[in-house]
């Protein structure tokens, strides 16, 4: 397919981003070899570098096992381990000579696992990875030290509490949905974790296969030659036969509470998360919800205005719509800058919810919140690695960049009628979980006095 | 895309403003605009006033805006202002899409030229201020903690010896009065570099040129330059608190900056012992992937602040004196002591057998070519050529390259020579109990390890050296504070 940028790199003559039609401007080729695997390949005009995302469609809800959570992210470690053909070593030391950028992440529905390099490494870095894919092999020795480095992970996370947070919210508005945890997993899994040598053998045969699999090249490439190279090299990658059961959550019978006593002195933090719906871009309700945390919780929005600029009560407040393959949390979060205040700015956001479920929103307002979602990614997209990465979150839900478009398209055609609708529909006090964390008693902030 | 065209005007005698363009195609513009004035400039007993003036002027309204109308007016853009203090720079940094080039443009200079000074937003940017070091660092973040304790324990007593958002007690103090003083006495063209990059039309430097004449020309004159301080004997410090592990970072000062002849070959030695986030370094190797101790272990050469949030070293942090840096990650508290043990054990390993020609090879085709990574974005090209005028060096790509060209096996072994050691060292550890980690650490006593696999018998071999390695530290090297009293 010939390479033709569609707006990014057009001068400022031409027609602007709001007149342009697809929020994924490039021109792209999407294959899927007979194995099953697929390869997304974007071809830019940023000059000599290529990022390569490989993406596997298993993360921490593919983790049904009781007693085995935290296995997706563990592998984000252990794929770094070698293979008959290649120890660690020289897999650490070809990336250091390629002076590649390299790392992985884990989600709740995915493991990424990215490389940033020079184009005339294009066929070192496919055939490496193909390796590692398909042959990856590591002692029982290995494994052991390898979950340590995990549990290092968990204690550097463990200062902040914010992780935290996310973890006591998650166990408690979920019941049976493997989004109870997060991605690291529960800590006495973790701590566990050197016992399951067996079973880390047993997850990479079921996820670490091609159907599960999207190869995403980005950058100064050529097509058809990625396509011979990953034929080349993945072409013999066998297909599985795993399909998990993803255990269903039960609809919430009423609202659910928690809360951390934390023991050092630090602001009071709360969260109020809503259940809402799995990504869906055949619909609005994905984009509604979206487009309501930024009205509704933004930095424009009169609850921020009021409770961080003018009241001064708060020093942050933030929300996300969830992106999730299945039923995830809509999640609004606040700091407090004094613990007598955490009931005040918590009553703040519940009647902030009640306001957008009894009212529609101004439609003005939602023309400004649909131009700065096609202006943010437009910003983000100033190299083919940020590019790779954002494509790669679109890949994991959909496996295709046409999600990307889909999703746009739904922000486009929203009404203030939709947000109303998706608020009254699952901000309710039936998906409804308030988690607060507190210091010591004794201290304000940072034990001032 | 045709290779960007890097303009730098020269700073004449006197007090002109320099520029560092970027012209090109992209549909997006950047701006990197400087003020060679940083908390190396805050005078005594104003520690954080650099910072309180940054952050006033990137998150308050401007004279003809509110904050609430500044906000508003950004938000459909997609737009912001951010800003960075560091010792000898103050950034405020943005991009926006070529469609609101002038919109954004206009709002970023206003809060640049017209700022609001509003009460309300001084209490807002304050409280933020305060909070950052009695809840960010102390609270929240035990890794960031250890490192800005480091820097403050190396470079105490000079311009370079306190934390770059001030103390507790020095931000209570300062009034708007002395932010408005401060702005009009540094915020001035002789310290000015406006950066900008991407697809601004040709006129548009220009008349940002003329807007910013506004400014100026002179005002204080800029702090003596730091001159980097010798350490004599080791200093420990231990900060307690509540934390679940023990986090260090370890360190001495150098006199290598990029303006310095050794600065690729140290550049080098330091990429091949830990580069940030890469599992190539030796330590790395050594301590996480052999030994399962923790979750990472780097060195550096220069600041690297927020690097548990960032894969790659940020822009405009230039110095005249850095140190070299050992950041061992979080560790379980019973391997804590085998830890520290352990990375001095490495360093020493280095210092005395040097690298191999193999590891230098391949340590510096990886400089060659992960440079080109690095510079991916125009707004890292423009914030790294913004550098190099700092330093007065070419652009970093073409001034790395060239040296990376001419080092050789016996220029690395000589710096590592001259640079290594293991000997007073400055350490910064967080962690509970520290009257008792401070009784560990003056201890000769064995740390042995145990593991929970079978280990190669060259592992378990050098192990017996490491458990005993001397640390030679004496009591009245080490300092056991509380951490409310960090930063305060």
């Amino acid at each position: 397919m010939a390479l033709k940028l569609f707006a990014l790199l057009l001068c400022a003559s031409l027609p602007s981003l709001a007149q342009s039609q697809k929020a994924f401007p490039y021109e792209y080729t999407q294959e899927d070899l007979p194995n099953g695997l697929r390869l997304v390949t974007v071809p830019t005009d940023y000059a000599n570098i290529v990022a390569t995302y490989i993406v596997v469609r298993a993360g921490a809800r593919n983790e049904v096992e009781e007693g085995h959570t935290g296995f997706a992210h563990l592998f984000e470690h252990l794929m770094f381990r070698g293979t008959p053909k290649m120890t660690s070593e020289q897999y650490n030391q070809t990336l250091n000579r390629i002076g590649a950028s390299s790392n992985a992440s884990t989600s709740d529905d995915w493991t990424i696992y990215h490389t940033t390099y020079s184009k005339e490494d294009l066929e070192t870095v496919v055939a490496m990875e193909a390796d590692r894919f398909q042959n990856l092999k590591f002692a029982e020795a290995e494994f052991k030290t390898e979950s340590l480095a995990v549990l290092g992970e968990y204690n550097k996370n463990s200062a902040s509490p914010f992780s935290k947070m996310e973890e006591v919210v998650r166990d408690t508005a979920y019941d049976r949905h493997t989004y109870k945890h997060t991605a690291m997993g529960f800590l006495r899994d973790i701590q566990a974790m050197p016992q399951q040598y067996e079973y880390s053998l047993k997850f990479f045969d079921r996820y670490y296969r091609p159907e599960y699999t999207t190869i995403l090249v980005v950058g100064d490439v050529e097509a058809k030659r990625v396509r011979a190279l990953v034929d080349k090299y993945w072409g013999a990658w066998k297909r599985g036969s795993y399909s998990p059961d993803i255990p269903v959550e039960p609809a919430q019978a009423g609202p659910r509470t928690g809360h951390v006593d934390w023991p050092s002195p630090t602001l009071p933090l709360v969260s109020i998360a809503f259940k809402a719906p799995a990504y869906d871009d055949s619909t609005r309700e994905t984009a509604a919800l979206d487009a309501l945390a930024n009205l509704a919780f933004g930095s424009t929005s009169e609850l921020y205005q009021q409770l961080v600029v003018k009241e001064q009560r708060a020093d942050a407040i933030f929300a996300s719509a969830p992106e999730n393959r299945d039923a995830g949390l809509f999640e609004i979060m606040a700091r407090a800058k004094k613990p007598a205040d955490l009931d005040y700015v918590r009553e703040r956001i519940l009647e902030t919810v009640q306001t957008f479920r009894d009212k529609p929103v101004d439609g003005g307002k939602l023309d400004t919140v649909r131009r700065r979602l096609r202006y943010q990614v437009a910003l983000s997209m100033d190299n083919s690695d940020t590019i790779a990465q954002i494509v790669a979150s679109y890949l994991s839900l959909k496996r295709t960049p046409e999600t990307m478009n889909a999703l746009y398209e739904q922000y486009a055609k929203l009404t203030p009628e939709d947000l109303q609708q998706a608020a009254r529909k699952y901000l309710t006090e039936n998906h409804r979980t308030i988690v607060t964390l507190t210091g010591p008693a004794a201290s304000g902030p940072g034990g001032a006095k | 895309m045709k290779a960007a065209l890097l303009l730098l005007t020269a700073l004449s005698a006197g007090a002109q403003m320099r520029t560092v363009e970027l012209p090109g195609k992209s549909p997006l513009v950047t701006f990197r605009i400087v003020f060679t004035s940083g908390s190396a400039d805050d005078p005594t007993g104003q520690e954080g006033i650099a910072a309180l003036t940054a952050q006033m002027l990137s998150d308050s309204g401007t004279k003809a805006l509110t904050y609430q109308q500044l906000t508003e007016a950004m938000f459909p853009m997609a737009a912001g202002v951010s800003a960075q203090v560091d010792k000898e720079m103050t950034t405020f940094s943005g991009a926006t899409h070529v469609d609101n080039l002038d919109a954004y443009y206009h709002l970023l200079r206003d809060l640049l030229l017209d700022p609001g000074w509003r009460a309300e937003d001084f209490r807002r940017v304050k409280d933020d201020l305060l909070n950052n070091i009695k809840v960010g660092l102390r609270g929240n973040n035990d890794e960031e903690l250890g490192k800005e304790v480091l820097y403050e324990a190396i470079y105490a007593g000079t311009s370079y010896g306190h934390f770059n958002g001030g103390t507790v007690s020095s931000l209570e103090k300062l009034t708007l009065d002395d932010v408005k003083a401060f702005y009009k006495s540094r915020y001035t063209q002789a310290r000015l570099i406006l950066g900008v990059a991407g697809g601004y039309p040709p006129a548009f430097l220009a008349a940002m040129k003329k807007d910013f004449t506004r400014l100026p020309k002179e005002g204080a004159a800029a702090p003596k330059r730091i001159a980097t301080p010798v350490a004599t004997g080791n200093r420990v410090v231990i900060v307690e608190k509540d934390s679940r592990s023990v986090a260090y970072s370890i360190g001495y000062p150098i006199d290598v900056t990029r303006a310095h002849a050794d600065y690729a070959a140290l550049l080098l030695v330091s990429t091949y012992m830990g580069v940030h986030r890469n599992s190539s370094g030796v330590l790395y190797d050594r301590m996480r992937e052999k030994r399962g101790l923790n979750y990472g272990d780097y060195t550096y050469i220069e600041y690297f602040p927020r690097g548990m949030f960032l894969m790659e070293p940020q822009a405009n942090l230039a110095r005249w004196s850095q140190i070299f840096q050992v950041w061992i990650r979080p560790v379980e508290p019973p391997t804590a002591k085998f830890a520290l043990r352990l990375a001095l054990f490495e360093l020493d390993k280095l210092r005395t057998k040097g690298m191999t020609s193999e590891a230098f090879e391949r340590t510096r085709e990886f400089l060659g070519k992960n440079v080109n990574v690095l510079t991916r974005t125009k707004r890292a090209e423009l914030g790294y050529a913004i550098d190099s005028a700092f330093y007065g060096t070419k652009p970093y790509n073409e001034f790395l390259k060239a040296q990376l060209g001419k080092l050789t096996l016996a220029d690395v072994n000589r710096v590592i020579r001259k640079y290594i050691r293991t000997e007073s060292l400055t350490i910064a550890v967080v962690t509970r109990n520290g009257e008792e980690f401070k009784r560990q650490l003056l201890s000769d006593d064995a740390s042995p390890m145990t593991y929970n696999s079978a280990k190669p018998a060259e592992i378990l071999a050098e192990d017996k050296l490491v458990e005993k390695w001397p640390l030679k530290l004496k009591a009245e090297e080490i300092k056991v504070k509380p951490v409310s009293e960090v930063f305060q």
